[in-house]
């Protein structure tokens, strides 16, 4: 017993160095080098230094992006598996995404922005997303019984036909809609609404908290819904919260920051190759790896064809599928 | 300990069991029989609250079971599901699942309590030696021990399996039924179980409740439910009851049709 | 005497202190290469300390530092550029643009150009934006001018009827938003997809058509396809009359006042060769 707490106070341990190592590395690297001797020097000058604004408005503000995002796709990607029994699942596949992608096209093809403003774009996607996933929930409801398998195939069905209603509006807007349209689809860590980047980070923080205190429900769901009834879960109270709970932490995320896609989908599979099913360890070290691996893409996303940006959701779906079918590879190898 | 009063209940559109009322007393085995489709499995499972009665109570220890939280209920009882999907969890992770329902709101690790809980659970199932093997790893025979095990970390006064006999040969099937009985003996344990073979059914339960058509046909001590007339008009096929010259228990005997021909002795 | 030279002395040195900046900036990033061009036009591409990696034109655009491409600029390298007025395009990200002026740099957006006004009109607001106003109103003046002798030749001719071709698979047509459709009717021609409400053709219904003159932006092979794919219907005034022309679409992207004039003047040999301009 006490070798398992051990073991997972290692595990936190270790990932809490690594996030401050890849934070304090996407801190310092950039288009403009600023070396670490300098940091002492710049935060005296303050807001009169060019680079001030450099490392605290534009990179700072990216990397707690990274961390609240990377945490909260995570949770949810460890929920969804969880619920569904299927390590395929991820927070995507109940069609948040499509309906945000959709709120945001209306958005730019509507011209919402000129009306009500750049904060416009983010309500209307946290809106679209929403509206889907109640249609979902709708669907997949009979007799009080939250159908879980209905829930994955409503969901898939209404992404699909969010993504050809994306693609009618795009073939019929101007290239400037277009171009907007495409761009956030691909997702960006970029931010400029404090408030916005602030509300993330409150939201992914409190998703964290009440994703750990389920996570006996989700112990218990890896056996079946009628065995966790046994087990005295509520089952229904159980799956209605945790639904409500994947879905704000989804629809937070995809309304600040676009599609990045795969981290919700590979990073708890990847950790429980590495510390196994108990959820108790399994959401804080998701959560964790989840920022670590977001921050990290993003760095790299925004250094490695300097001044051209790549989209962060390439970085993730390249690197992150590399990387599982590496670790893949080696653990069937070595059974 | 357990009373089913005037229960209706089942799935929607289709099957339906209908009017059921009997009484557990404590530390009684009762095994719940009939053919295939009486709502044996229905019945049950309306005891373990997974399917809601459009009519009727079940009160256990006087209360209405729906009164309880979920929790309440799984200290109260324990099930043992027919089949449970395989999990990669080692049999001692597995067993310790079974104390979910003493967590207590902000406690994240298992307590002393708790460990001493599963020790016991699998000291009394003889799974000790299994304790770090996993789950997928284990035979059928010792899965079903260890499901067991589990179900009495949750320090049950109630029992319910679901035929926990399918699939064993007959070395695990005696082995798991005796350790019931040994189980309920020695901890007082109530146990109901559904079971399909009729003869073991005779051999470990002291009272009997014999459904058919979603109703109670026959129920009472194991003598009066299983003769041959009741047998025969249930299920709907000539046997044959004897004694069991080792038990005293009455058994039941199969005629395949083309003996039927021959004169049939004394039943 | 005295007294007025010491007005005009207090006068220019306060000018010289306050020196507001959107009068003459110094250091300037252009997120468009049109606006690029243009800036060269007036004169001051030498105040230009970051461009796009798509700011092509002149030679000497190639070698200033990059920031970006058109629709994704880099906040970080404008920003440690220090300039002090940044163009941005309808296409770049608006969250950039406003995180630039978040932090303080002097962003103008310029509109989107359909038309030779707008490109016009673009124009004199970087003029105004630099402190070249007269040069820019001089030289747009002069190009409207010889715009109207041009067009007095043509516009008395018979219009043909043009189909400017500016996607394949599938078949896009450029309708009255696109540069090419001025143009055209500049030029003393008729744009087929002039009314229509978005450019996706079926092959069909340019048949119906039937347009005089097609032209196709050059897409690399695909150009070359598109044109023996429309020579395959015999039945188009436009094969008949071997009046198929693939022209470069480079000159229709990004556009100056002074290469619309250019490109206007080419048009007009395509589409009315009778006249001998020039």
């Amino acid at each position: 017993m006490n070798k398992k707490i051990l073991k997972w106070t290692i595990c936190i341990a270790i990932l809490l160095a690594l996030l401050l190592a890849v934070s304090l590395f996407s801190f310092l690297v950039g288009v403009v080098d600023i070396p670490l001797s300098k940091i002492g020097e710049i935060i005296a000058n303050g807001k009169s230094d060019s680079r001030f604004a450099i490392l605290f408005d534009i990179r700072m503000p990216r990397i707690m992006l990274g961390f609240a995002i990377g945490g909260a796709l995570s949770i949810a990607g460890v929920i969804l598996q969880g619920m569904f029994r299927n390590s395929l699942v991820e927070p995507y596949t109940l069609g948040i995404s499509g309906g945000a992608a959709l709120g945001v096209c209306l958005n730019i093809v509507l011209k919402m922005q000129n009306i009500f403003g750049l904060f416009s774009l983010p309500i209307f996607g946290f809106m679209g997303g929403i509206c889907v996933i109640l249609l979902v929930y709708a669907l997949s409801v009979k007799q009080n019984v939250l159908r879980i398998q209905g829930l994955l195939l409503c969901g898939v069905m209404i992404s699909f036909i969010c993504s050809s209603l994306i693609m009618l509006i795009m073939a019929v807007s101007r290239s400037e809609d277009l171009h907007g349209i495409i761009f956030w689809i691909m997702g960006s860590l970029e931010e400029s609404n404090w408030l916005l980047i602030k509300l993330m980070f409150m939201m992914s923080i409190l998703g964290l908290i009440a994703a750990y205190i389920f996570c006996f429900d989700l112990n218990a769901f890896s056996l079946g819904e009628e065995e966790a009834l046994h087990l005295g879960v509520n089952v229904e109270r159980s799956k209605r919260i945790l639904f409500v709970l994947t879905s704000l932490l989804t629809g937070f995320s995809v309304s600040v920051a676009g599609i990045i896609g795969f981290v919700g989908l590979i990073i708890p599979h990847f950790m429980r190759l590495i510390v196994g099913n108990d959820h108790r360890i399994l959401i804080v070290s998701s959560f964790l790896s989840g920022a670590i691996f977001l921050i990290f893409c993003d760095t790299i996303a925004r250094t490695i064809i300097a001044p051209i940006e790549f989209p962060v959701g390439v970085i993730t779906g390249i690197l992150g599928g590399t990387i599982f079918i590496y670790a893949f590879m080696k653990k069937t190898c070595l059974k | 300990m357990l009373e089913v009063r005037d229960l209706t209940c089942g799935y929607a559109g289709s099957f339906f069991i209908q009017h059921v009322d009997f009484k557990v007393n404590a530390k009684e085995i009762v095994g719940i029989i009939g053919p295939n489709g009486s709502g044996k499995t229905t019945l049950l499972r309306a005891i373990s609250r997974e399917l809601r009665p459009e009519n009727g109570l079940i009160m256990l220890d006087g209360k209405d079971i729906r009164q309880m939280s979920f929790k309440e209920l799984a200290r109260k009882m324990a099930v043992l599901a027919q089949s449970i999907n395989p999990v990669p969890l080692t049999v001692e992770e597995f067993v310790l699942l079974g104390r979910i329902p003493y967590r207590k709101n902000l406690q994240f690790l298992e307590n002393k309590n708790d460990l001493e809980a599963a020790e016991e659970a699998l000291r009394l199932t003889d799974t000790v030696t299994l304790k770090n093997h996993l789950m997928t790893q284990i035979s059928g025979g010792e899965r079903q021990l260890v499901f067991i095990a589990r179900a009495l970390a949750q320090q049950p006064k109630l029992l319910l399996l679901d035929e926990p006999t399918t699939h064993l040969d007959i070395t695990h099937q005696v082995r798991i039924l005796d350790l019931i009985k040994r189980l309920n003996k020695k901890l007082g344990l109530t146990v109901i179980m559904v079971l399909h073979d009729l003869n073991l059914a005779t051999e470990y339960c002291q009272r009997l409740i014999l459904m058919n058509h979603g109703r109670i046909f026959r129920e009472g001590v194991t003598g009066e439910v299983i003769n041959y007339k009741t047998v025969e008009e249930v299920y709907k096929t000539v046997v044959v009851v004897e004694k069991n010259p080792i038990s005293g228990k009455p058994y039941v005997l199969l005629v395949s049709e083309d003996e039927i021909k021959t004169d049939l002795p004394d039943r | 005497m005295v007294l007025r030279n010491c007005l005009i002395f207090i006068f220019g040195i306060t000018m010289f202190l306050v020196k507001p900046v959107y009068a003459y900036p110094e250091r300037i990033i252009s997120l468009g290469s049109s606006i690029t061009e243009e800036i060269y036009l007036l004169g001051e591409g030498n105040r230009i300390v970051g461009n796009t990696v798509y700011c092509a034109r002149p030679d000497e655009a190639k070698k200033i530092e990059k920031v970006g491409t058109v629709v994704s600029a880099n906040v970080e390298k404008i920003v440690s550029l220090m300039p002090d007025l940044v163009f941005a395009t309808s296409l770049t990200d608006k969250k950039q643009v406003h995180k630039l002026r978040e932090l303080g740099v002097n962003v103008v957006e310029m509109p989107a150009e359909h038309n030779f006004q707008d490109i016009c009109a673009n124009f004199l607001k970087i003029g105004e934006s630099i402190g070249k106003f007269p040069q820019a109103k001089k030289l747009v003046e002069e190009i409207k001018e010889e715009m109207k002798s041009m067009q007095v030749k043509s516009i008395k001719l018979y219009r043909p009827r043009v189909m400017a071709q500016i996607g394949a698979n599938p078949l896009f047509v450029a309708t009255k938003e696109y540069f090419i459709h001025d143009f055209i009717e500049m030029a003393g021609g008729l744009n087929i997809a002039k009314d229509a409400p978005a450019g996706q053709y079926s092959r069909e219904e340019i048949l119906k058509q039937n347009p005089d003159i097609i032209l196709i932006t050059t897409m690399g092979m695909t150009g070359e396809q598109e044109k023996s794919e429309w020579e395959r219907y015999p039945s188009l005034n436009a094969v008949k009359n071997h009046k198929i022309y693939i022209i470069d679409s480079d000159k229709f992207c990004s556009v100056t006042p002074v290469t619309f004039i250019e490109t206007l003047r080419e048009m007009i040999k395509v589409l009315h060769p009778e006249i001998n301009n020039e």
